[in-house]
């Protein structure tokens, strides 16, 4: 390939050595700008004659590449001349009365000729255009050809003019064709292939926030691997020869072509790499109609391709259109934003697809990393798409900040409709059956940790109900709230931010969970298991609370305060429901007449106690208190109230029951007999009381 | 479980307890209500009727107006027309006593087909983006021939003829571009001598392969699925909804008329306007929607517009001078005749003309199409709030 193609110089200045001495001369005369037009006249029909007498003599064959080169460089030289001449004409405003100078016809034929023969080698794949060396003198001969053609044109009611004029126009027009199909074909290069292949980023399916098992660490997906490192989507030798290109289609007037071609591969490639983010185009009504589960990890797969194409796309086509398009900003500028425009209203209707899903409690998270990965990304598109732009034709293009903000404010909307359901919920849940035991009811476990979740998202939500909250005509409750809600707030008196809308949602949905379980407690006839309840409700929740900073600091410490009294009092009224009752048994008053301990009382009393004990055994046993550090609560404080009692209620009047029989009938258990069972109540395990009964 | 009403409230309109509306009701409270469930109040009854004239009048003034049927400014007025017909029957659908839960069926039915509509929108608002590339190519014409270039040399008359054949390639639905394309390629090959080998690949050049829609998506399906079991109400469903199933029959059917009519005008993926369209007579606006329906077919039957990607009339006009220039500037050899020139400068006016119609028209038509497509989801979201907010 290299060996029978003609070998052009780099530079032209490289080429001076080969060059005689009169256009040495005129070189110089040229860059100084100063030719004097009458000694040039001499010069140019001088110049001509020199390359008619070549062409006589030697006529260069496609084979003689070193005669082809050689003569190139100087043909070059003579039309750079003869382009001189026109302008100066022009510049001086005289070529509207004077008669243009003659045409070097054969200096421009052989020009043309010998393009048109460069450029169809080059097409036919006789020889690749692609060696650097080659390249410049290409491209400097098209400019070269578009200039002569421009110039020709002014002149073109001469008819040799005119004939120019439509050589070098057809010639400059095949050139241009060619540079198209190169530009295409180098704007599809394999790299960009090759790089969405391998950055494959289909995310993990994320387990879903679910109601039957209860995520304790929902592990939020804040450290995306966002490698805002992208490669450039082409070498830089690539970049370098588009910008050689679109500079000498932008040069010829052929704007419109290279940036159109420019714009179209580029959004292609765009659309192409979208199915090696794991991004898949879904209509609406597909986002719509998709089972949840489907639509989540869908979810996070389109934020990692929304976050990547903003943050690392965005900014590596940037950089690629300036690259291209140096020296032209308001070129590069404008394809930018058409590029981002269009990457963005196709990415942005996922999103808007999903803001319209039917609205449901267990969307909500999905719907604020929706809401989060487009705030986040807002300064960047700041950034990248700074305001006062000018705006041309093309204004219609859809602003990406608009899109985007747009599309967030439906997201926001729509997660706070999901947070405000939530009330809706809690009071629609109006089951009569209780849970046995006494148990955590599901609903508190179930609003507890959908609260506890959801507050991971506090400074989301907070700023989500703040602007979004609006127009919610959520209910009649929205004034309560915020009257709860100012409980809460004496911990924003720092912030200096007095009213927050999703504390006060929040507090509403505690209140709203605390009657609601204080009307469930009703369902339990006995006093003691309805305060047994109300104690594992609260205590769960006050749990939940202490270890969630967040919702703790939204609640405030005016609602645990109130929360922990409560629950001390719930204490209190189970231990006299069930407890003073037993205690009652081992009072002394009643005990003694007139001095002596009358027996049959005694005896009892010591049945009386023993039947509590068992059957308080017996029930309280089954009774749930799963949170182990109440329930060693619980049993500490009644062995703490109870055993000492009855021991010392037996070192009183065990001395008056007859040793043996009686003493066997009346006392059945020992002060460790009675601490052991009081260790087995709120075991939620019914059967124990049979088997664990004494040694 | 709670689980069971959490899902209660995502669950569809018509198997939710309360109905749609309900809330308006509650606030209008009136104790009345339960014994007037079936009774069309004289206000309301004027309501209704003022609607179903104002949807005839505006068909009517579409039917007839100045805009020539099928051209940009028309597709507009189409499009002003459902934005106004929408908010209107929003205003009736909020504003009314709530009937009882046939309507829920109805409303939620109307909202479903609405949502179909949105996908509609978005292919549609591709199409205009299309439009706008095509224009581009017009503009390179323009350049070329155009009344600022005093002389029209070989060179640009050959330019405007390469933009022309791109643009003739692009016009042909993609679907059937393939076959058509190499016999095309052979009278726009760029140039008769060495380059005609690359010439094959030429149709990529400018094919944006962009759709907002997912490739399986057919605007025709669409369309069917929009029109699907829309059917006029009964007598009895007319009194059992207070007289509300006669303007949402009315909206599904605005609605299903005019996406079909943008798929008909812009070019859309798998576009297709077998639809099933029949309108009662004893409706208002019946006689003005029904000509307009039958005159689009029509167009689309007519013998040089079967195979158009679209029948917008701009899209038609183009088709015509672009293939009267091509065979002009076919016929044409430097130096040009002077009539030549002048037949050839004409050709670009008209072409000019079309090309500023477009610059005038699209941008305006696609913020139309965006305000559709929004205000169909709005409406839609303030149904569902109304649903969900109570419960």
């Amino acid at each position: 390939m290299e060996g029978n193609q003609p070998r052009f110089p780099h530079k032209s200045s490289s080429f001076t050595a080969s060059r005689d001495e009169k256009h040495h001369e005129i070189d110089r005369n040229l860059s100084l700008g100063s030719l004097k037009l009458e000694q040039y006249g001499k010069r140019e029909t001088h110049g001509v004659d020199t390359i008619e007498e070549e062409e006589t003599e030697e006529k260069p064959i496609a084979g003689n590449a070193e005669e082809t080169q050689a003569s190139f460089f100087i043909i070059s030289e003579d039309i750079d001349l003869f382009l001189t001449v026109l302008l100066s004409l022009e510049e001086d405003g005289r070529y509207e009365n004077r008669e243009p100078p003659d045409i070097p016809e054969p200096t421009v034929e052989r020009f043309v000729t010998l393009l048109e023969k460069e450029i169809g080698r080059y097409e036919s794949g006789e020889a690749k255009w692609c060696s650097d060396n080659d390249e410049f003198p290409l491209l400097d001969a098209i400019g070269r050809v578009s200039k002569l053609t421009a110039a020709v044109t002014r002149f073109s009611s001469d008819t040799k003019y005119n004939q120019a004029m439509n050589r070098a126009g057809g010639v400059l027009h095949h050139a241009m064709c060619f540079l198209e199909d190169e530009f295409h074909s180098l704007l599809q290069d394999p790299r960009a292939k090759q790089d969405a292949g391998n950055s494959s980023l289909k995310a993990k399916r994320q387990p879903s926030f679910s109601l039957n098992h209860e995520p304790d660490r929902r592990v939020r997906p804040s450290s995306e691997s966002t490698s805002a490192e992208s490669r450039p989507p082409y070498p830089p030798e690539t970049v370098e020869r588009l910008h050689g290109i679109a500079d000498a289609m932008i040069s010829a007037g052929y704007d419109i072509e290279c940036c159109q071609l420019f714009a179209i591969a580029r959004h292609n490639a765009f659309e192409a790499g979208l199915p090696s983010l794991g991004f898949d185009k879904v209509s609406i009504e597909d986002v719509l109609k998709m089972a949840w589960e489907s639509l989540e990890s869908e979810i996070a797969t389109w934020i990692k391709a929304f976050r990547h194409t903003i943050t690392a796309s965005f900014a590596a086509e940037r950089d690629l259109c300036e690259a291209v398009f140096a020296g032209r900003p308001n070129v590069s500028d404008r394809l930018f934003r058409r590029f981002a425009s269009d990457a963005t209203v196709q990415l942005i209707t996922f999103a808007e697809a999903v803001a319209m899903t039917k609205r449901a409690a267990e969307k909500l998270f999905k719907v604020l990393d929706i809401y989060e990965a487009l705030s986040d990304v807002m300064p960047a598109v700041d950034a990248l798409l700074p305001e006062g732009a000018e705006q041309d034709e093309s204004s219609i293009i859809a602003d990406p900040k608009e899109e985007i903000a747009s599309v967030r404010c439906r997201l926001g909307e729509a997660a706070v409709g999901i947070f405000c359901d939530l009330e809706s919920s809690i009071k629609a849940d109006s089951s009569k059956t209780p849970v046995p035991g006494g148990a955590v009811h599901p609903l508190t476990r179930y609003v507890t940790n959908y609260l506890k979740y959801a507050c991971e998202y506090k400074n989301t939500l907070e700023q989500v109900f703040k602007e979004h909250k609006h127009s919610e005509k959520t209910s009649s409750n929205a004034e309560d709230g915020e009257a709860a809600g100012g409980g809460g707030n004496d911990r924003n008196g720092s912030n200096g931010e007095g009213h927050n809308p999703f504390a006060a949602q929040l507090m509403e949905a505690m209140n709203l969970l605390h009657s609601n379980l204080e009307s469930k407690s009703r369902l339990y006839k006995d006093q003691a298991l309805c305060n047994i309840f109300l104690m594992n409700n609260g205590r769960y929740i006050a749990k939940k609370v202490k270890g969630s900073p967040e919702i703790h600091q939204l609640l405030g410490q005016t609602w645990y305060r109130k929360q922990s009294s409560e629950l001390r009092q719930y204490h209190k009224n189970y231990q006299r429901e069930t407890w003073s009752r037993v205690l009652a048994c081992l009072r002394d008053d009643g005990l003694q007449a007139k001095g002596s301990v009358a027996k049959p009382v005694l005896k009892e009393r010591f049945k009386s106690f023993n039947a509590m004990i068992e059957e308080t055994h017996k029930a309280q046993s089954s009774w749930v208190v799963s949170d182990e550090q109440l329930q060693s609560e619980l049993r500490v404080s009644v062995s703490a109230v109870v055993v000492p009692a009855y021991r010392s209620f037996l070192g009183r009047f065990s001395q008056y029951l007859d040793p043996g029989r009686q003493t066997e009938k009346y006392i059945k258990f020992g002060p460790d007999d009675l601490e052991n069972l009081i260790d087995e109540l709120f075991d939620g395990n019914p059967s124990s009381t049979g088997s664990k009964r004494r040694p | 479980m709670p689980t069971a009403d959490f899902q209660g409230s995502s669950a569809p309109f018509a198997s939710t307890g309360r109905s749609f509306l309900s809330l308006r009701r509650d606030h209008a409270a009136d104790p009345m209500d339960a014994h007037h469930r079936h009774h069309i109040d004289a206000g309301e009854q004027r309501e209704l009727d003022a609607f179903q004239h104002q949807v005839a009048d505006l068909f009517h003034d579409l039917a007839g107006g100045g805009d020539e049927i099928l051209s940009i400014s028309w597709v507009r007025r189409l499009l002003d027309t459902f934005l106004v017909c929408q908010e209107e029957f929003r205003v009736i659908l909020f504003g009314h006593r709530r009937p009882p839960a046939l309507m829920d069926r109805l409303v939620s039915d109307f909202f479903e087909r609405a949502v179909k509509a949105l996908d509609v929108c978005n292919a549609v608002r591709d199409g205009v983006d299309q439009l706008r590339q095509w224009r581009k190519h017009l503009e390179i014409v323009i350049v070329a021939l155009g009344p600022h270039n005093r002389e029209l040399g070989e060179g640009q008359l050959r330019r405007a003829k390469k933009a022309l054949g791109d643009l003739v390639i692009l016009m042909l639905d993609e679907k059937d571009s393939g076959s058509v394309l190499s016999q095309r390629n052979r009278s726009f090959g760029r140039h008769s001598g060495s380059s005609s080998s690359s010439s094959g690949g030429r149709r990529s050049h400018f094919r944006s392969l962009s759709w907002s829609v997912s490739r399986s998506w057919s605007a025709s399906r669409q369309l069917q699925a929009i029109g699907n079991n829309i059917a006029a109400p009964r007598g009895h469903e007319v009194v059992e909804t207070a007289g509300l199933a006669v303007p949402v029959f009315t909206m599904n059917l605005v609605l299903l008329f005019v996406m079909w009519a943008l798929v008909a005008a812009i070019p859309c993926q798998d576009r297709g306007l077998q639809i099933h369209f029949s309108v009662p007579r004893s409706y208002l606006w019946a006689a003005s929607i029904t000509s307009l329906h039958e005159r689009i077919v029509e167009e689309s039957k007519k013998k040089d517009r079967k195979n158009s990607i679209g029948l917008l009339k701009e899209i038609h006009q183009i088709e015509k001078c672009v293939h009267h220039l091509i065979d002009l500037i076919d016929t044409v050899q430097v130096p040009m005749a002077e009539e030549k020139e002048v037949e050839v400068r004409q050709g670009v006016q008209e072409l000019a003309q079309v090309c500023e119609a477009m610059k005038e028209g699209l941008d305006p038509l696609e913020r139309l199409v965006r305000e559709v497509f929004l205000r169909i989801v709005r409406s839609r979201t303030e149904g569902l709030d109304c649903l969900n907010g109570v419960e």
